[in-house]
């Protein structure tokens, strides 16, 4: 049996503290099962700037169990999986406490993405790169965070396209089914 | 004696009085928290339950007096004694027997007076009636007074006393003996000089049938026991938070003396429970619990080691002397048997 009454208050507490650290989370329907996790990308790193969201499921057992997190904004990070956006933190695993709480988690998760352990990996190609080309694998984060993790980014991809002489409206979704992915969509435009 | 027993009602009815105010306040809560209450409060007895498991070191040290007195156990018995020590081994019976036989003894009283003619007969016969009457009186007195005390300590050590340590029951027999051999004063001189702990097995054997009068009252007995040794760790306590940092439910006086850990993580009985069923490792230090628990049994014990004694030492006094009133009630016991022999061999002379 969940502990809502601890839910609602951690939820309480995260909106007090919400200006100061930026990190929010909300309930995704009317139970307190499923919420979504925002957190601000660190300031000094490649994911400066950025918005990542992060799907958290409450199990049974909370707060004696963890709680299951992955990443729905897609994130280049060693230890993030670029395509199922899990992660590989191990108080979300083996060393989690039942004093830990969802911001505790949440700022965890912060503090990863500002230092990665590529020596045990999530995503083993996003480790190989940042072990032996490290400004690629920058680039690459960078690159990653503009396209996905900022929204005023989407209304650039859209002029950037129209300028190109495509339609708004074909734009927009070609961009949605993309996944965000300028270049993704300016193929689909390119085809059709 | 009845000064002692009235300055410890007192000082136990103060901490009563003050758990009955707080239970006042819990009770106006919701009704999800009474039952969590309920749940804490058993979870603290069986804590009560490990902290007695240190009993055991205290029972070793009993079998080396045990041992310490071969001499006495040598010396040879007379008649008198075996039947003494026939009577010692079913004590328990005869303390029963006694209150079902004082009114055949006055029965047989009534009958003895017309059949003996002369002045003395009927003389010795009315006055063994009227002791008889006045030691029930007493046994009835001092049954009321060391209620409450003696319960404490049955409640504490029957369990274990039966199960895990039955020969030392018959060693405890054999130095019921030896005491009753000796007079009533030498008595108290001796065990004034034995251990605590013999004290509350000789007080733990004495008093099993008023656990059958009275089972209901133990638990609030043992909330009694425990509640000056949560006042100990109180004092030394500086900082206590106000709620569980894992169930954020508000912390009651039990759970905030409550320290599992060394690393000084607290948290409420019902998720420490709940931790220990599942990994028992505490949320602080992530280290498990069993060592923990282990340190914390023997920290309590070293608090309350004074109040113990100060509990064991007067109810020894009242176990002696009600010791001294059984053994004095039998022996009239053994003059109305005779008696009535006699006046069955003068009926049957008639």
């Amino acid at each position: 049996m969940i502990d809502f009454s601890r839910i609602q208050k951690e939820l309480q507490d995260c909106e007090r503290n919400q200006d100061s650290s930026g990190i929010r989370v909300c309930p995704k329907s009317d139970n307190l099962t499923r919420l979504t996790g925002t957190i601000p990308g660190p300031i000094g790193t490649p994911y400066e700037g950025g918005t990542f969201q992060i799907d958290i499921t409450m199990p049974d057992g909370y707060p004696f169990e963890p709680p299951k997190m992955q990443f729905s904004t897609k994130v280049w990070h060693p230890n993030i999986s670029s395509q199922s956006g899990a992660i590989c933190l191990d108080i979300l695993k083996d060393q989690w406490s039942p004093a830990l709480t969802l911001k505790t988690a949440l700022v965890s998760i912060q503090a990863l993405l500002s230092a990665p352990e590529p020596k045990d990996p999530q995503d083993a190609v996003v480790a190989e790169q940042y072990m032996k080309n490290y400004q690629v694998f920058v680039s690459t984060a960078r690159y990653w965070t503009e396209t996905f993790a900022k929204k005023s980014s989407l209304e650039e991809k859209v002029k950037r396209l129209v300028e190109m002489g495509f339609g708004d409206a074909q734009v927009r979704s070609a961009i949605e089914s993309s996944g965000g992915d300028e270049n993704l969509a300016l193929e689909k435009l390119c085809s059709a | 004696m009845i000064s002692d027993s009235i300055t410890n009602a007192s000082a136990t009815s103060a901490p009563t009085a003050r758990d009955f105010g707080k239970k006042k306040r819990t009770n106006r809560s919701a009704k999800l928290k009474q039952s969590k209450l309920g749940l804490r409060r058993e979870q603290w007895l069986s804590q009560v339950a490990m902290i007695n498991k240190g009993d055991k070191e205290e029972m070793e040290s009993n079998r080396r007096i045990g041992s310490e007195k071969p001499d006495q156990r040598d010396l040879p018995r007379p008649v008198e004694n075996l039947d003494e020590d026939n009577n010692g081994t079913h004590r328990h019976e005869s303390f029963i027997e006694s209150l079902s036989n004082s009114p055949n003894s006055i029965l047989s009283g009534m009958n003895s007076i017309p059949n003996f003619s002369s002045s003395s007969s009927s003389g010795s016969g009315g006055s063994c009636s009227g002791n008889i009457t006045e030691e029930e009186d007493a046994d009835d007195d001092g049954c009321l007074d060391d209620w409450e005390a003696i319960a404490d300590a049955l409640a504490a050590d029957d369990e274990k006393h039966e199960k895990e340590n039955p020969p030392e029951s018959c060693q405890e027999h054999e130095d019921i003996k030896q005491s009753a051999l000796i007079g009533g004063a030498d008595v108290v001189l001796r065990d004034a000089k034995a251990d605590s702990q013999r004290r509350k097995q000789k007080s733990n054997q004495a008093w099993r049938p008023d656990d059958k009068l009275r089972p209901q009252g133990l638990p609030n007995l043992e909330k009694q026991r425990s509640f000056p040794v949560m006042n100990l760790h109180f004092s030394s306590v500086t900082v206590v938070p106000s709620s569980c940092p894992i169930c954020y439910e508000d912390l009651d006086l039990t759970d905030s003396n409550f320290l599992p850990c060394p690393c000084g993580f607290r948290l409420c009985l019902f998720c420490h429970k709940t931790i220990c069923d599942g990994d028992g490792r505490c949320p602080g230090c992530r280290k498990p619990y069993e060592r923990n628990t282990i340190k914390f049994e023997a920290s309590v014990q070293g608090g309350g080691l004074t109040i113990r004694l100060a509990r064991s030492s007067s109810m020894f006094c009242r176990v002696v002397c009600e010791y001294i009133r059984w053994y004095t009630n039998f022996k009239y016991i053994k003059v109305a048997i005779s008696l009535f022999l006699i006046a069955c061999e003068n009926l049957a002379y008639l």
